[in-house]
């Protein structure tokens, strides 16, 4: 009697992480985006950082369009969950410098990988 | 006594030592905070293991502990002689090593001291070493005073590439920096000891730089700029010159991976014109046969050597460490020593024959006295200097030597034994000919070479008047010298101490010297810089790796896949026996004479020394000496 | 308990107050570093005279070949005798030279033998033993000592102005039987008192020699025999083959 149980399991009801439709996981998004946005000045301030105010909201702007593809309520909820935890973590300063600025890195360059690329570096 | 107990650690003998201990602490100062021995003072470790902790030492008398006062023998060498413990090891270094009697004790018990007696400078070119053998700090290095404590320098093992000797040396480095040079032990080739220049040139490398790339410009002037820059001017170089006739120079220092990379290269642009900055004959078997151009019998052989006969060479300064030797067998084995050349202080006595070639002919005809001493002889070396063989008539130089070296093997006891050595006075000489670049600049002369390629090349042998009408000059190198100043393009190299590179020493022994410090600013690695430049020329060379270019240098030769050893040249009889060449007699024979006859001249000879302060203070204090009536030399 | 507290306080204040170091007195005031000066440099004239050059022939010639270096101190020796009894520093370079050693050698053979004077002394070069034995014997050496002092103006290590007299205070001599005693140049002169002390200065002074060698402190004696005469070995000394077996 195999076939009921996988028939239930296939309709079983998701259990929802927080939201329970799209508007409540929007609501969400958004809130931690204010929050991060009112943040980032002070950011900046305490972390005595490298960049303007703007180039830290367009880095968070940036952060949260790169999962703007997302579609599941679950896997949103999530995302905000963290995203929620780094900014506790940055407004406490539980956080330094450099992990702060680890949202910057892909402006580093990549590390040379021919001879020629690793000879005009300087790189072994 | 049979059955008796030696205890060597019961507490009365502890406490015998910390007496004795005590004792010697009366007359030594206890300011080891200050003092640049602290970390590495044989009375301080003994103290620390044998000694109290507290010293009992009261001045009843109120006079204060004995105190001596300082000597000045030289820019090289500090002395704080009240530290002196009077274990009159630098005399004995002195006098028996260095043949120079310049050291002795003045005064007898309490009041000895260790000294001059008058003021003079202690003139040898070995006199570093007392530094080493001093176990206090009472004879330090001036240069490295207050520098630097020994627990913080990281010490590198590496090799000296100021003369062709090789001489195993260690690298003390802190922060980038190297602070000191000091001798690594090897029995083979230095024994303990180094050269001053080994020793103090180290300051060289942190003067007259090359840190960035430069090209020059339309009005004749050099302009820093960045690689990629130089890189691609070259480039444009190579496409306008006629590939025939590029051509390259090794240098006095190149290390066989660069030198490799450089035949390699332009090999691969069509050109054989590669050569370096001595010459050698290239009759009958030329550089064809190792045996024709290294020390055959190895340094060490010269302690098995009964008759020693050196033409044309003052091995005291083109190789202090193979006078060394010979001085030391000419003290305990009661070698003879012959001299044709200049009648220089080689700091023992020697027969001395004169400068004229005559005499050398007499000897190959066998009517010379020396002729049947090197016969009688039971080991005779026969050791051709450097400067002999890039004489006037060099050839006929070493056709005669070679004749004699013959002749003397025929009544030879010991058929293994090889007569014939070559003192060379560059660390690059041997790999390079071992590699096949062509001796001397005559063949690229004659070739008027359209690109040139000076790897450090500072001997200004060359001038533009050798080259073609609007060559180009590329010279890769450390220092601004000589061969950047002719440059159009120059690209900075690393050092001797800021590579991981090989050399052949005059034996023919390869050796690995290994980095100590970082290149300075955009300077690389040599044989990297080649390595780049032959992708840009589209020639690109197949190694990237350092292990892939030693991999080459074993295709080219199994002597420099064993570093360390030096392999026994074979086919010497071979050689000896081919004469392709009739060599005539051409004209009057200039005096077989070096070029470094004096201890001032042994001082600067390569761009690294030529930079440095130290080497220019002692040039300057053997000047000063030379007014001193008591630096004089003694009529013995 | 009174001493022990004496001890507490002293040792208390030694640890208290730093002595000013200095550095130790060199003995006999001499320098083991040389300076040059305008009487002693290496250009200072000195010659062997043609006798004397004889005399260093004979004694090179004492020592095998090769070993001309033995005849180091015999040729100071000469040449200090020649000079006014001091050594130029160019006395010792020609030695070193006559000998084909190291000058640093013989600067070491000269520093250490003190009876060579590497700076100019008088005419008369008076050492007053000091010793113990010296010290004790006789009026003793501190009494000889005063009386020279207060006979020639000088004290220990100075010269006479006229530069006839130089006094130096010198260890040891081996003649303690006889003690106290000087020697001026080669000459000893024993058992002496406050007046012999005066009267051999005062002669010497006048250029005449003084009888060298016992003195009145113990009645004249001629040499070092008990001042009641000989307790022993009184007989006549006996000839060869005394108590030898007569087989033999």
């Amino acid at each position: 009697m195999a076939s009921p149980r996988i028939v239930q399991q296939g309709i079983k009801q998701v259990k929802p992480l927080m939201s329970v439709d799209r508007t409540e996981a929007r609501r969400r998004v958004l809130n931690l985006y204010k929050a991060w946005y009112r943040q980032i000045p002070y950011v900046v301030k305490d972390f005595y950082l490298p960049i303007t105010v703007k180039m830290g909201r367009d880095k968070v702007r940036e952060l949260f369009l790169k999962n703007k593809h997302v579609t599941d309520i679950r896997i949103i909820d999530m995302l905000v969950i963290k995203g929620q935890m780094d900014l506790v973590e940055t407004a406490n300063i539980w956080k330094q410098r450099n992990h702060v600025m680890m949202f910057f890195k892909d402006t580093v360059n990549p590390k040379p990988k021919d001879f020629l690329s690793k000879f005009y570096e300087g790189q072994e | 006594m049979k059955g008796m107990k030696v205890k060597t650690d019961s507490p009365v003998t502890r406490k015998a030592r910390e007496g004795v201990m005590e004792f010697l602490l009366v007359n030594h100062p206890l300011d080891c905070p200050i003092c640049d021995q602290g970390g590495e003072c044989d009375l301080q470790d003994q103290s620390m293991a044998f000694g109290s902790d507290r010293s009992r030492f009261t001045d009843n008398a109120f006079t204060g502990k004995r105190a001596v006062e300082d000597k000045n023998i030289g820019p090289l060498i500090k002395t704080i002689m009240t530290r002196c413990i009077h274990c009159t090891r630098c005399i004995r270094f002195a006098s028996e090593v260095a043949g120079v009697d310049d050291l002795g004790t003045s005064g007898r018990g309490s009041d000895m001291q260790v000294g001059t007696y008058v003021e003079k400078m202690f003139k040898s070119e070995l006199s570093g070493n007392v530094i080493d053998l001093c176990p206090v700090g009472a004879l330090t290095s001036k240069p490295y005073a207050f520098t630097t404590r020994p627990w913080e320098t990281r010490r590198i093992e590496s090799i000296d590439v100021m003369d062709a000797v090789g001489s195993n040396i260690v690298v003390s480095m802190r922060t980038n920096e190297v602070m000191r040079i000091l001798p690594r032990l090897n029995e083979d080739i230095n024994e303990e000891w180094i050269s001053d220049k080994s020793r103090f040139a180290y300051d060289g490398l942190k003067r007259q730089r090359l840190t960035t790339p430069f090209v020059r410009n339309n009005s004749g002037e050099l302009v820093a700029t960045d690689w990629e820059t130089a890189l691609f001017d070259i480039a444009q170089r190579v496409k306008d010159a006629n590939p025939a006739t590029i051509a390259g120079v090794a240098g006095g220092q190149a290390d066989l991976e660069a030198m490799v990379c450089l035949k390699d290269m332009i090999n691969r642009l069509g050109s054989e014109v590669l050569c370096t900055e001595e010459a050698f004959p290239m009759i009958n078997s030329g550089t064809d046969f190792r045996s024709n151009y290294v020390m055959n019998t190895t340094i060490a052989g010269i302690e098995e050597s009964d008759l020693v006969f050196l033409v044309g060479t003052n091995p005291r300064l083109e190789g202090s460490l193979v006078n060394a030797r010979i001085r030391k067998s000419w003290v305990h084995n009661e070698m003879c020593v012959v001299l044709l050349g200049a009648p220089v202080d080689l700091s023992y006595d020697y027969q001395y024959l004169g400068d004229s070639f005559s005499v050398l002919k007499e000897i190959a005809d066998g009517s010379h006295p020396i002729a049947k001493a090197l016969a009688d002889a039971d080991k005779p070396m026969i050791i051709l200097g450097s400067d002999a063989i890039q004489h006037n008539n060099g050839s006929l130089i070493l056709d005669t030597v070679k004749r004699i070296a013959k002749n003397t093997k025929k009544s030879l006891n010991h058929p293994d034994w090889k007569v014939f050595n070559v003192l060379h006075r560059n660390a690059s000489q041997v790999g390079a000919l071992d590699m096949g670049y062509k001796p001397g600049m005559d063949s690229l002369k004659c070739d008027k070479p359209s690109l040139l390629f000076l790897l450090g090349a500072d001997a200004d042998k060359l001038n533009n008047d050798d080259l073609h009408g609007n060559a180009g000059v590329i010279y890769i190198g450390s220092h601004g010298d000589a061969g950047a100043q002719m440059a159009d393009v120059v690209l900075p190299a690393a050092a001797y101490t800021e590579k991981d590179a090989m050399y052949v020493n005059t034996e023919g022994r390869a050796q690995v010297g290994r980095q100590a410090v970082s290149p300075p600013g955009m300077a690389r690695h040599d044989w990297k810089i080649i390595r780049a430049l032959s992708e840009i020329l589209g020639v690109s060379l197949p190694y990237d790796k350092l292990s892939d270019v030693r991999g080459r240098l074993a295709e080219i030769s199994p002597t420099f896949d064993r570093p360390g050893r030096v392999e026994e040249t074979g086919f010497d009889n071979v050689s000896d026996d081919v004469t392709i060449d009739k060599i005539t007699h051409t004209g009057a024979t200039a005096p077989v004479v070096p070029a470094l006859l004096k201890l001032r001249d042994f001082y600067m000879t390569d761009p690294i020394s030529r930079s440095s302060l130290t080497m220019a203070k002692c040039v300057q204090a053997y000047d000063e000496a030379e007014a001193n009536p008591y630096s004089k030399p003694e009529a013995i | 308990m009174l001493s022990a507290f004496c001890r507490a306080v002293v040792s208390a204040a030694n640890q208290q107050v730093r002595t000013i170091s200095c550095s130790a007195a060199v003995s006999g005031g001499h320098s083991f570093v040389h300076r040059d000066t305008p009487g002693n440099n290496p250009d200072t004239p000195f010659e062997f005279t043609p006798e004397n050059l004889k005399r260093c022939e004979t004694i090179i010639a004492n020592y095998p070949k090769g070993h001309e270096a033995a005849a180091c101190i015999p040729l100071l020796d000469l040449a200090q005798r020649q000079n006014n009894n001091w050594l130029p520093i160019s006395a010792m370079h020609k030695v070193s030279e006559m000998l084909k050693m190291p000058r640093m050698r013989v600067y070491e053979v000269a520093t250490f033998y003190t009876m060579f004077n590497r700076e100019p002394v008088g005419k008369y070069f008076v050492q007053i033993c000091t010793t113990t034995p010296c010290m004790l014997g006789g009026v003793g050496s501190d009494v000889i000592l005063d009386a020279i002092r207060e006979n020639l103006g000088i004290d220990v290590g100075q010269t006479t102005e006229d530069k006839m007299f130089t006094l130096t205070e010198v260890e040891c001599l081996g003649a303690c039987v006889n003690a106290p005693m000087v020697q001026i140049n080669d000459d000893y002169y024993e058992d002496l008192t406050v007046d012999d002390m005066n009267r051999i200065l005062n002669e010497l002074k006048q250029g005449k020699k003084p009888k060298a060698g016992p003195q009145s402190g113990q009645n004249h004696r001629f040499a070092s025999e008990p001042k009641t005469g000989l307790t022993a070995l009184t007989e006549t000394p006996t000839g060869p083959g005394f108590g030898v077996r007569a087989d033999l």
